[in-house]
């Protein structure tokens, strides 16, 4: 029977990166490949140490006191006790989702500590000359300095770390323009009525399991608002770092962009090395009022664990955006780190015109497992979203694409277009694909494609024959083969992302 | 027959065509010449009534009707025919099918009775005859698997079955060789009776040694910027478009 | 809870005969898991409610049971009327080189019956597992190694009266023999079927299949086509589905020897109301397999759609080409479409693609009909129906194909394009 269903309707092979059997590669060559390709995954990480700082840390546990104390720590008014009370008492009532292509030993939540602050942060530094120099080291050392001179021109930053905000920079220059920038516990304070307005109406108290429990016990993150017309003189930023062991991280970041404001934002996430599993459950809503537009990009590289999968971050993040009339929010995301990702950054797109994208590469390697995608809601009339997910699988780890694209029965005219690919590294990875698609209209067009594929011998002997190492020159087949999302991410982070990826495929070459 | 006063038109808020004029009289040919990008395929789509090409100014009118209030099923229902560069493919549907149902739809039009299954399958098989193409290309999906050289005569076997008043004729001659090419412009000419009128847009001089215009129109830049005889083509084919000036020379480089 | 459910595992308990085993593994798994909830990922789109509270009903063994008629088919017909097997097995002057056995007496075929029933697919949903403990009625095929039998075998299920039946079809084809089978199930009196046929293809065998689901109004119908297929064997699969209060369709396919080829297609029609779920699951075990499939469907007005194909590829499995194709058209803002197209995938050198759409007409090709004069209506139906014919035209049974196209065509002119 004929073999030829390759030739789809473009005549070209589906598969990305071309695939089939070399006669030059004889079984030896291909057993020596294979090491090789094993040596270079097994990458270092370069964000694996620990601070010395002395903090001030919970006793693990989680119970309705704990959050009171939590609440009274941050000074805050009764209701925001109330609403995380609120929500921890639908969380007790919730179930942790299983659906997920991932496998994790049982997660006991009253073995983690929901606060930890370094003790020099008691004192709220009134500016940088305050902070703990052992503090602004650590991010020195990441390569995020927080004096404003040595900084990025044009990048302000919100650092976080563990549940405080340590410093936010450029806040003035912000002002200025009327944008607010400040961490969120902050905010609860100087901007109750907007804090009150937007909390929880993207992503509600009792939206999941992991977004309930972090309605309750969160504990820093950046609140941005731009107002109205106003584009954001400069890039925003927040970076996470965890630092004590046993924490778990619940961060919320709101961004609210007013009407035909603009504005881009990235954030970045690391942790130390360490044996444990440790917790990271985030809520990040965003709202573009009409006009509006919010760029959000995640260069995501929490520790993920060795290459037994021992140690490393889970990662439960809730992210999600509503778009008014003529709105544009996108997401894009690099996910190199976690030992177990659960993340679905998602547009709803209410107001008509309104459009969503999401922009996702997601390497895993070693035991890492990672289930992420994104959600289109597309609710009004002439709504358009994209979704472009590269995922690279390679050692022993899974790498999942899952994905729901909706359109409803007032959505006329809506589309949307998705294209998954994945790229295998070796035959001991997994690489899938589940996307939902649900659509209500006629008018509404909807086109979902994947493909999988692997770097062929081919390419590798190309490559090798022009004097690349197969380390090389893996990492420049796979960077091609994320050209696509690398390019929706701000020039500076582009640059980063393409670099992490090279040192994520260190050791790991396939 | 068609008269276009100051046309402008433009794709996705963009003038492609601005303020062309042209007449065409019955029994005539009018050759419409012009660089890559010129507007030339825009054309023919915003003369049929493609969605998404909008008129923007002007006067445009067959038969002197006016085409602007009319649907491309009613433009091509009042003689107009627009014979693709690209003819797509639509598996399924057998070409059989569609020009019965296509031939009929002008029957009506004319006020005349449907023809029966026989007698549309006699001038059918007749019009695959005479471009050349095997009858069991009747049965297969329209342009399914066609080779491009196979949709053109394709077109022209519709043309042929469909007698429009006004023929637009798209690069029909791209991708052809010197045979197939014959067969096409062969096909065409059969169609000229004297009353019958053809626009036939080529990029190329070549077609024109085969169907021989009355005019000849170089498009450049959405607009008529200069007409002449036969020997304008001519002219063309020695010398390029760079009397347009230079950025159609290098637009042609 | 579900009171058909437990009057469903009552009855199990009663049954007992060669194939126990077997029945008694899927009793204790329907008794552990029992009735889906909603959240339940095989059931989230197909709500059960048609059955849940169902009184198990049980028709006299009917009369009528006369096969529906397609003019030039020349082919063995079996028939199930209300579940109940009416053909006289023994009155078949069947080709050579095949045998057919009701599964109610197997008698000395009873160990090779055994030996399919329940082990071509062994992980079964709800139903599959009903049909496993209850199911009396059924035959079992055998195809003899190199027997070339070019007459199909129509196995027909009528659904005329208020029943519960659970019907099954076991095929085993020996090696390098060529069979076809035509699964045709029809009717739309209140009941609820369950009709499942598992076909052990042996090495380089061929089995052209089709699977007519023309289950209607309110009866309902879950039921499943499944395959293995041993070395180089091929088969050539087409489903076509209408849609009822409840209907499902599951086309399984295990490619448990290499090199082995499979082509499906899919149609499914669902005019106003009716409701259609059709999942597939592609098991590339071994390597070097090829599997296409397509599936397209038109839903009508207040008609929802549910396809759900899954590709798995096993860590073994190197270089298997495999490619889905999921295309839907909606003729309502009241239509519902979900589909998943799934991927999962453990081996590295293997070429993957699946695709899904769910769009109204090609702006293009509407376009290109309409210059040449059809009316903007009729432009519409013809590319809707265009697209169903096109796995239509695929079948190589030509008799078929004739019947089929006017009966497709003639349900899809009732049903309002917008």
């Amino acid at each position: 029977m004929s073999k030829c269903i390759w030739q789809d309707r473009h005549g070209q092979n589906p598969g990305t990166v071309n695939t089939g059997k070399s006669e030059i590669t004889n079984m030896s060559e291909q057993i020596e490949q294979a090491v090789e390709l094993e040596e270079a995954l097994e990458r270092k990480y370069e964000a694996g140490f620990h601070s010395e700082i002395e903090a001030d840390t919970f006793e693990s546990g989680l119970d309705e006191s704990v959050i009171r104390r939590l609440s009274e720590i941050k000074g805050e008014p009764e209701w925001m006790l109330e609403w995380r009370l609120k929500a921890y008492r639908s969380w007790l009532e919730m179930e942790e989702p299983d659906w997920a292509h991932v496998d994790y030993p049982k997660i006991d939540y009253q073995s983690i500590s929901y606060y930890s602050a370094p003790k020099s942060m008691k004192d709220k530094p009134k500016s940088l000359d305050e902070v703990d120099p052992e503090l602004l080291r650590t991010y020195e050392k990441l390569g995020i300095p927080l004096h404003e001179q040595e900084m990025l021109a044009g990048v302000a930053v919100d650092a976080v770390f563990d549940s405080v905000s340590v410093v936010t920079t450029f806040r003035e220059k912000l002002e200025e323009a009327g944008v607010i920038f400040c961490p969120i516990s902050e905010a609860v304070h100087k901007y109750p009525e907007l804090v009150k307005k937007y909390m929880g109406s993207v992503v509600p108290r009792t939206d999941n399991y992991f977004a309930a429990l972090n309605s309750a016990v969160f504990t820093d993150g950046s609140f941005v608002y731009i107002p109205k017309g106003v584009r954001c003189p400069m890039e925003l930023s927040t970076y996470f770092r965890i630092n004590e062991q046993n924490t778990g991280q619940f961060e919320r970041t709101l961004i609210v962009a007013d009407e035909g404001s603009h504005v881009s934002y990235l954030e970045g996430c690391t942790a130390p090395q360490r044996d444990e599993n440790q917790l990271h459950a985030a809520v990040v809503e965003l709202v573009a009022m009409d006009d509006a537009k919010i760029k959000y990009s995640t260069v995501q590289n929490w520790y993920p664990g060795d290459e037994n999968g021992k140690g490393g971050i889970y990662n439960f993040v809730t992210k999600r955006g509503i778009c008014h009339t003529n709105a544009k929010i996108s997401w894009t995301q690099v996910e190199t780190g976690s030992a177990v990702t659960w993340k679905y950054p998602s547009c709803v797109l209410k107001g008509d015109n309104s459009v969503g994208e999401f922009y996702s590469v997601a390497l895993t390697r070693g035991r890492q497992q990672a289930d992420t995608g994104t959600k289109m809601i597309h609710l009004g009339k002439n709504t358009r979203s994209t979704i472009i997910s590269k995922g690279i699988s390679a050692g022993k780890s899974n790498n999942a694409y899952r994905g729901l694209v909706k359109m409803g029965p007032k959505a006329d005219g809506a589309r949307n277009f998705t294209e998954c690919d994945s790229l295998l590294i070796g035959d001991t990875c997994g690489a899938h694909t589940f996307p939902y698609i649900e659509s209500r209209n006629p008018s509404a067009i909807v086109e979902h494609e994947a493909t999988t594929s692997k770097v062929s011998d081919e390419q590798l002997f190309l490559c090798k024959q022009r004097g690349l190492d197969t380390e090389k020159a893996v990492s420049m087949i796979v960077n091609g083969f994320c050209k696509e999302v690398f390019k929706e991410l701000p020039m500076e982070f582009a640059v980063e992302a393409g670099k992490l990826l090279e040192i994520s495929l260190e050791g790991s070459v396939g | 027959m068609l008269k276009v006063k100051n046309l402008h038109a433009s794709v996705e808020d963009k003038a492609i065509i601005k303020g062309l004029n042209l007449e065409v009289n019955p029994g005539e040919v009018h050759a419409i010449m012009g660089p890559n990008g010129a507007g030339k395929s825009t054309l023919g789509y915003v003369l049929s009534g493609r969605d998404g090409y909008e008129v923007t100014d002007g006067d445009m009118t067959l038969n002197d009707a006016n085409l602007l209030d009319m649907e491309v099923e009613e433009r091509a229902r009042a003689g107009m025919f627009l014979a693709f560069q690209y003819p797509v493919e639509i598996p399924g549907v057998s070409n059989m099918e569609f020009m019965k149902e296509s031939v009929n739809a002008m029957r009506e039009e004319r006020g005349e009775d449907p023809l029966t299954a026989a007698e549309f399958l006699k001038k059918a098989k007749a019009a695959c005859k005479q471009v050349q193409l095997p009858l069991d290309f009747l049965k297969r999906g329209v342009n399914e698997g066609f080779s491009g050289g196979e949709k053109k005569r394709n077109e022209i076997m519709q043309m042929i079955l469909l007698e429009p008043s006004l023929c637009i004729l798209d690069e029909s001659d791209s991708g052809l060789d010197i045979d197939a090419l014959q067969v096409v412009a062969d096909g065409v000419n059969s169609q000229r009776d004297g009353k019958r009128s053809f626009i036939v847009v080529t990029h190329y001089q070549r077609l024109l040694d085969y169907i021989k215009p009355d005019f000849v129109h170089i498009l450049a830049d959405g607009e008529i910027v200069k007409s002449g005889d036969a020997s304008l083509a001519l002219e063309v084919e020695k010398h390029g478009y760079a009397f347009l000036g230079k950025k159609y020379e290098e637009a042609e480089a | 809870m579900s009171q058909w459910l437990n009057q469903v595992i009552e009855q199990a308990k009663q049954v007992d005969d060669y194939l126990t085993p077997v029945r008694q593994q899927a009793l204790k798994t329907l008794q552990t898991e029992g009735w889906p909830s909603q959240r339940s990922e095989a059931w989230r789109f197909t709500p059960l409610t048609p059955v849940t509270n169902r009184e198990v009903q049980t028709a006299a063994a009917d009369q009528a049971g006369e096969a529906p008629e397609v003019a030039g088919l020349n082919a063995i017909d079996v028939v199930f009327a209300n579940g109940q097997l009416v053909t006289d097995l023994d009155n078949i002057s069947w080709p050579e080189g095949v045998t057919v056995t009701s599964l109610a007496e197997a008698g000395q075929h009873s160990d090779d019956v055994a030996a399919v029933f329940g082990q071509v697919k062994p992980q079964r949903h709800l139903f599959g597992l009903v049909n496993d403990a209850v199911c009396q009625q059924g035959i079992y095929i055998d195809i003899a190694d190199g027997a070339q039998v070019t007459m199909p075998i129509r196995i027909v299920n009528l659904a005329t009266q208020d029943t519960d039946a659970h019907t099954r079809v076991l095929v085993r084809l020996g090696k390098d023999a060529r069979a076809t089978v035509i699964e045709h199930g029809t009717g739309d009196a209140q009941s609820m079927t369950t009709a499942f046929a598992e076909y052990d293809i042996a090495a380089s065998a061929h089995l052209e299949h089709y699977r007519f689901a023309m289950f209607t109004g309110s009866a309902c119908h879950v039921g499943g086509s499944h395959f293995k297929l041993g070395d180089h064997a091929e088969l050539n699969s087409t489903l076509v589905g209408y849609g009822s209060q409840l209907s499902r369709v599951d086309v399984d396919i295990h490619h448990a020897g290499e090199f082995a080829d499979a082509k499906m297609n899919a149609i499914y029609l669902l005019a106003e109301g009716e409701l259609f779920d059709l999942h597939s699951t592609i098991e590339h075990a071994v390597p070097n397999g090829t599997t296409e499939e397509n599936a397209r469907g038109i839903i009508g007005d207040r008609a929802r759609a549910v396809f759900n194909g899954r590709i798995h590829i096993h860590r073994d499995a190197q270089k298997t080409l495999a490619e889905l194709n999921n295309r839907n058209l909606l003729l309502s803002r009241r239509a519902l479409i979900n589909t998943k197209p799934e991927l999962e995938i453990y081996a590295d050198d293997v070429k993957c693609a699946h695709g899904a759409t769910v769009a109204e007409i090609d702006e293009g090709a509407l376009y290109y009909l309409l210059t040449r004069g059809v009316p903007r209506s009729r432009a519409l139906i013809m590319l809707n129906f265009g697209f169903i014919r096109e796995l239509v035209n695929l079948m190589p049974n030509e008799a078929l194909r004739e019947w089929l196209l006017p009966v497709l065509s003639e349900r899809f002119a009732k049903m309002e394009v917008r």
